[in-house]
């Protein structure tokens, strides 16, 4: 897997773990996705999104406490990674020099 | 209910990655709990079902081989280096496993080899499956029932008339060697035959040249091989050209390839059978002598059986006799079992190599047993050095290797060395082919093997398979150890029943084919020496033809003049096989009765040259008259059958002569043994017609000097059978008769080579194991030394583990040899007695073998000092 581009759910994601900070795991993470955009996520579409975040590099986790909820199953929280900030900062920057492209007329309706 | 019993919950346990399992059951767990909140149970579980399905995605699902996903090429580079290691480690234990594993295959290579050329008979024929021999059970009064592949001539003639399965029906008729000529080239052709024009369409023997349908429709057609053709033309382009025999003239209508060596037929020449209605215009309608060889052609899924339901209704409408199917019995035997399974099958003389299909299966049975006692050798050898592999075992285990993986890793090793010994075992045949085949009269080679990659693949199939096998219980049981018990302790004594078993079956197949070998060896070399009633020391068979039947007496007289040759007979046929049977009729108080006996027709002196002891009673003489043609000489079991008070003087005759001029019986002989010694002796006759041909001289010739006896022959010969130009040529009687047991040596052979073969395997695999079993005891031994132990005591305390083995196998093994081998000895209507000493012999054998080889390891560490031994601790 030495593709470390980011496909369009891979960059929600990532962008959604940084803007939860200290609170990314699987359910929060869904959640506020679900709000935010307003786009129904499975845990299995976002399960495999974050394993792959974190195979790439661009993802760290770690298990939180054992707490009651849960049935006592720990959390995985997820930070974003140096490289997973770079890699967000390269799609905004190819974005933006796309935009910036753009001859006005273009969007001359 | 608890969230984690709830099937979705417990099918994803089953399915998901043990990495992302606490946590996506706890998001799983967590969103349940709100969904119910929110929108009661019932939503909740079906919410849940949802998000299950849809993690069943890969990503998600565990790896079916491995939770982890491994480096595979560099384990198994890293398996072959090992394995590698190990074989150049222990030397002495690779080389007997490769050893043992490659006698073994060369053992199942050549046996393959053999078998598939012994089943390749007559495969060539595109029709074999609907091809059959006609043959009868006659059941004569006077004789011993027999099955025979004669018929008459009419039967084979009317066959497709009668039934209307019978596609077509090709007769033969062997007439043995002929005189042929071309111009001033003259040449005996070997095997000449009367057939039907529909031969070559039943047949499929490969033509160059002719139209195998109208080849041999007209008479005085003939058909030659490329072989003939060469001989006498140089050419195989002969068509329409033609040889000459006996003042007529023969045109060549076709060049047949020549005759495989797998065929049950071989002939040189083929004659329109047509050709023998100028002389004999009725022969097609030809009864009661039974010469012809007819093969019947069905058509496709005809029932067997329902044809020969019908043959008493056929034989009742082929001649006017009511009691036709008290004598006979017809039966069709299929082509595939005429080279292999006619054993039981008498004057069949037209089946090249006739093989007793019986022991093609024993063949199979001795190489599959020397494989297994090959396999055993390697099972007990790795797991009885298992402790040599413990260390990198438990380090394996220790650093994550799953049990699969090491199971993996040791069969792998396994099927290497499978490979390894195929490859030797494979050069071992090639280098030993050529002696065997000297030894069985066979042309088998290594290079069919390769003929047809199929074959190929499939024997290095086997081969790997039979790695997988060997190295399965090894793999299984090295890979169950657990990494503390065998980090922790080194060299712990594992349990050995398994291993003991294990030798057992080793020694039991060993035992079971030295005894079997003893028992065959006595059989074969009893009937060898077995006094059967006449001398057939150095008896030289000649054929004769017409001109030397006239000058006969001539030679005969000549003959005798000779120093080197003791005797001249001569018979109208060929001592060694049963006789032909003719009807008789003897006169028993006032009526006439019929009888029929084998029976053949004999020089004055035959009794004499053949030294055959007469009983009661006088031998023929040329002083009499009535000698010639109306004197009988009967063996005993006739003169059992005719129950006669005193046979001598009683009226019996040919079944041709007129009641009232019968003739008398002379004399009686003892029996003597004219049929193989499969058989039991059949009533015999003897009867001396001076106006018959004979058709072989017997010369008898001193045995001090036999190429004298036969140079003085040949001149004689030359000198006198000048007319026809017929080329002198002989055989030996003894040569006739290690045909007649051809088999029978052959399967002797077979299974003394691998009786050593089994014994030698199995001694190899016990070597390794006393080295083993002793190694681990060295320290026992040093203790035991100290204390005072002498060394014989010692050889004694080591080997009885091994000796007890050996009397279980004896054990196993007689009873199960003895059943076998008295079954096979009824093959035998003369046959030895089983000595039970045998079984004891057989294993005192494999006692003294075992113990001597054992005897290298235990003698050596009965005379090591003990402080050797014992120094370290």
């Amino acid at each position: 897997m030495s593709n470390k581009s980011l496909g369009e759910f891979e960059e929600i994601v990532l962008l959604t773990v940084a803007i939860l900070y200290e609170d990314a795991y699987g359910v929060s993470i869904k959640k506020d996705i679900e709000t935010r955009l307003n786009r129904n996520v499975s845990v299995g579409a976002m399960r495999t999104a974050l394993s792959r975040l974190e195979k790439k590099g661009f993802l760290k986790s770690h298990f939180g406490e054992v707490t009651k909820e849960r049935g006592g199953k720990r959390k995985r929280y997820f930070r974003v990674t140096q490289p997973g900030k770079t890699a967000l900062e390269e799609v905004m920057e190819s974005r933006k020099k796309l935009w910036d492209a753009i001859p006005a007329m273009s969007f001359d309706f | 209910m608890n969230f984690e019993r709830k099937l979705p919950i417990r099918l994803l346990q089953f399915f998901c990655h043990p990495d992302l399992l606490e946590d996506i059951v706890g998001d799983l767990h967590e969103l349940y709990e709100e969904n119910r909140n929110v929108g009661g149970e019932g939503k909740a579980n079906r919410l849940l079902w949802v998000e299950v399905i849809r993690l069943f995605r890969p990503g998600i699902i565990k790896n079916i081989l491995g939770t982890y996903a491994t480096d595979t090429i560099g384990i198994y580079r890293n398996y072959f280096k090992v394995s590698w290691r190990n074989l150049a480690k222990n030397k002495v234990f690779s080389a007997i496993n490769i050893i043992s594993l490659s006698v073994g295959i060369t053992a199942c290579l050549i046996i393959f080899l053999f078998i598939r050329d012994e089943l390749s008979f007559d495969n060539f024929h595109a029709k074999r499956d609907r091809i059959y021999r006609l043959c009868e059970l006659q059941t004569w009064p006077g004789t011993n029932p027999q099955n025979v592949p004669i018929s008459w001539p009419k039967m084979g003639y009317i066959l497709p008339d009668y039934f209307p399965e019978v596609e077509m029906c090709a007769r033969y008729n062997n007439r043995g060697e002929e005189l042929m000529q071309s111009g001033n080239k003259k040449l005996v052709v070997k095997n000449v035959a009367g057939v039907d024009s529909t031969f070559l369409q039943v047949f499929d023997f490969e033509m160059i040249a002719g139209n195998r349908k109208t080849a041999l429709v007209d008479p005085l057609s003939i058909v030659i091989t490329e072989d003939v053709a060469r001989r006498f033309f140089n050419s195989t382009d002969v068509v329409g050209k033609a040889l000459h025999n006996d003042g007529k003239e023969y045109n060549i209508t076709g060049v047949l390839k020549n005759i495989p060596e797998n065929s049950h037929l071989q002939f040189d020449m083929l004659y329109s059978l047509s050709t023998l209605r100028a002389d004999r215009p009725n022969f097609n309608d030809e009864t009661g002598s039974n010469f012809m060889i007819a093969y019947a052609l069905l058509k496709p899924n005809s029932d067997v059986d329902a044809i020969e339901k019908k043959f008493p209704d056929f034989l009742t409408s082929l001649v006017d006799d009511e009691e036709i199917n008290q004598a006979y019995k017809l039966f069709l035997q299929p082509l595939k079992d005429v080279h292999l399974a006619s054993m039981d099958i008498e004057h069949d003389y037209q089946n090249y190599r006739k093989f007793n299909g019986t022991y093609v299966r024993v063949f199979m049975l001795t190489g599959i047993f020397i494989l297994i006692i090959a396999c055993v050798n390697f099972m007990n050898l790795t797991t009885a050095r298992s402790n040599t592999r413990f260390r990198e075992i438990g380090v394996r285990k220790s650093i994550g290797a799953k049990k699969m993986q090491l199971v993996h890793q040791f069969i792998l090793e396994s099927v290497q060395l499978a490979v390894i010994a195929l490859v030797i075992g494979f050069s071992i045949g090639y280098l030993v082919l050529p002696f065997l085949n000297d030894l069985i009269t066979r042309q088998l080679s290594m290079a069919t093997i390769f003929s047809d990659p199929g074959l190929t693949a499939g024997i290095l199939g086997i081969s790997i398979l039979l790695g997988i096998i060997s190295g399965l219980y090894p793999s299984l049981y090295l890979s169950s150890f657990r990494p503390i018990h065998i980090l922790k302790v080194v060299g712990s004594r594992s349990k050995s029943l398994l291993r003991s078993t294990l030798v057992i079956v080793q020694f039991s197949l060993a035992i079971g084919m030295i005894v079997s070998t003893i028992i065959v060896v006595q059989q074969l070399f009893f009937i060898q020496n077995k006094d059967i009633g006449f001398n057939k020391d150095h008896m030289l068979l000649i054929s004769l033809n017409d001109e030397a039947n006239e000058k006969y007496e001539l030679m005969k007289e000549e003959l005798q003049k000779d120093p080197h040759i003791l005797g001249v007979t001569a018979s109208g046929q060929r001592i060694g096989n049963n006789f032909h049977q003719y009807g008789f009729k003897y006169k028993k108080d006032t009526s006439i009765l019929r009888i029929v006996p084998s029976n053949v027709t004999v020089d004055y002196n035959y009794l004499d040259v053949y030294e055959i002891k007469i009983k009661s009673g006088r031998n023929f003489s040329e002083e009499m008259a009535t000698d010639d043609g109306k004197a009988f000489i009967i063996n005993e079991s006739f003169a059992k059958k005719l129950d006669f008070e005193d046979p001598l003087g009683q009226q019996l005759g040919h079944g041709w002569y007129d009641n009232d001029s019968l003739g008398r019986i002379i004399g009686v002989t003892e029996d003597f043994n004219f049929n193989s010694l499969h058989y039991e002796v059949n009533a015999l006759s003897m009867v001396v017609h001076t106006d018959w041909n004979f058709s072989e001289m017997s010369v008898k010739l001193n045995g001090n000097n036999l190429q004298a006896g036969i140079d003085a022959i040949e001149k004689i010969w030359n000198e006198n059978v000048t007319d026809s130009g017929y080329p002198f040529s002989y055989k030996f009687l003894d040569e006739h008769f290690d045909e007649v047991y051809k088999s029978d040596q052959q399967m002797g052979s077979v299974v003394t080579i691998m009786a050593i073969l089994s014994i030698l395997v199995g001694c190899l695999g016990l070597f390794g194991l006393a080295s083993i079993s002793i190694e681990q005891r060295i320290k026992e031994i040093g203790i035991r030394k100290a204390l005072g132990a002498t060394t014989s005591e010692l050889l004694i305390l080591l080997s009885k583990n091994y000796a007890a083995l050996i009397v279980v196998s004896l054990l196993i093994a007689s009873p199960l040899a003895y059943l076998y081998l008295d079954r096979w000895l009824t093959n035998f209507a003369f046959h030895i007695s089983i000595n039970p000493l045998i079984f004891l012999l057989g294993g005192l054998i494999a006692m003294i073998i075992a113990i001597l080889t054992i005897s290298f390891h235990t003698f050596r560490a009965s005379r090591t000092n003990p402080v050797d031994a014992l120094h370290y601790e």
